[in-house]
């Protein structure tokens, strides 16, 4: 365990947390990437956290993996846009934007969270640093 | 209170400075393209000059070896801003472990 | 000479050396029996004394060049030894200053 501790493990769930935020903006900005029916939809990324094994228990968090969405979307039906197929059918992602803004509040206020952990334990740190001297 | 404690803590005050002027020039760099961003080491340098008898050790600044953005640059907001502050307290520390050195000495002339 | 003014006076000897808060407790022991009986009983809890301050200090400067280096595991571990440290210098010192004055009003005393 390093000498600031805390911070550290503050740190490493900033660190997952802004990764949550960058797959849930990469979602959300492929929320209308269409493709031919003979492709695979674009896929949803969902970040997955894993606790770090550390002797003491406190080695905090990291991103364990990164879980993909459906790959076969939903077919809809626009005759209209150029990768449509014969039925006038293209393969759109199945994302969710109401699920994706929820988990964008909630992957915001982890961060927050983490670096209200940083500020809280670096008065901390202040205080046993200003230790014995009345 | 010996010339190498102090001299150690002086080494680590040295690196420490260095290392927040580093943090900050990451910083500024965060989105200049190709920037790569500088660590500072001393540690390790310093622990083997204690072992040694002396607490004389210099400060080397290596480049980061991170994987880059599409931009080129690797410079990580959130670990430059963590060691920011875990830098600016182990300064504040390191000030204080002066200090009490110091303080030890001014205690022992004491006379009255 | 009596014996509490001897044992007084050799303590203050003792303790008038400018580095006696410093100086390795080896050197305080091996005085020691050339006092007065009376006296070996505070030259020897002085000595103990000297024995903890210099641990105590040297606990700290560990503790110090450990937190330089980046391998001090608390921070109040070193602030609590550094506090300790100046406490034990600060009564040392005290101790040793009152004995000086001891001795210097013992000196002053009409023959």
């Amino acid at each position: 365990m390093p000498l600031f501790g805390a911070i550290g493990v503050a740190g490493t769930g900033v660190t997952v947390y802004r990764k949550w935020l960058d797959a849930i903006s990469d979602n959300i900005s492929n929320i209308n990437t269409a493709r031919p029916t003979s492709a695979a939809a674009f896929q949803a990324r969902y970040v997955v956290a894993q606790a770090v094994t550390s002797p003491d228990g406190t080695g905090g968090v990291q991103v364990g993996g990164i879980a993909f969405g459906s790959a076969a979307g939903r077919l809809v039906y626009d005759p209209q846009h150029p990768l449509a197929d014969a039925q006038g059918y293209v393969r759109m992602p199945d994302i969710d934007l109401g699920n994706e803004m929820t988990q964008m509040i909630m992957a915001q206020r982890g961060y927050q969270a983490n670096l209200a952990v940083v500020d809280r334990a670096k008065d901390a740190y202040q205080a046993a640093i200003q230790l014995g001297r009345n | 209170m010996s010339d190498v404690t102090v001299a150690a803590i002086h080494s680590a005050l040295n690196g420490l400075a260095l290392r927040q002027r580093v943090i900050a020039d990451n910083i500024a760099n965060i989105n200049t393209p190709g920037y790569h961003a500088k660590k500072v080491g001393f540690e390790s340098a310093l622990a083997s000059a204690v072992s040694g008898g002396t607490g004389a050790a210099g400060a080397d600044v290596q480049t980061s070896l991170e994987p880059t953005r599409l931009d080129g640059n690797n410079v990580n907001l959130d670990q430059e801003t963590l060691s920011n502050v875990d830098t600016g307290l182990r300064y504040q520390l390191m000030l204080r472990a002066m200090d009490n050195e110091f303080g030890l000495v001014r205690d022992s002339l004491r006379t009255a | 000479m009596t014996a509490p003014i001897g044992a007084v006076a050799a303590l203050a000897s003792q303790a008038v050396t400018p580095t006696a808060a410093v100086a390795p407790p080896g050197g305080l022991n091996a005085a020691a029996p050339a006092a007065p009986t009376g006296g070996a009983g505070f030259a020897n809890a002085l000595g103990g004394a000297l024995d903890n301050l210099q641990a105590v200090q040297s606990k700290a400067d560990t503790l110090a060049v450990q937190a330089a280096t980046g391998t001090l595991k608390d921070v109040h571990d070193y602030t609590i030894a550094a506090t300790e440290a100046s406490l034990a210098t600060q009564l040392t010192v005290a101790v040793r200053n009152k004995a000086v004055e001891a001795f210097t009003e013992i000196m002053r005393m009409p023959a």
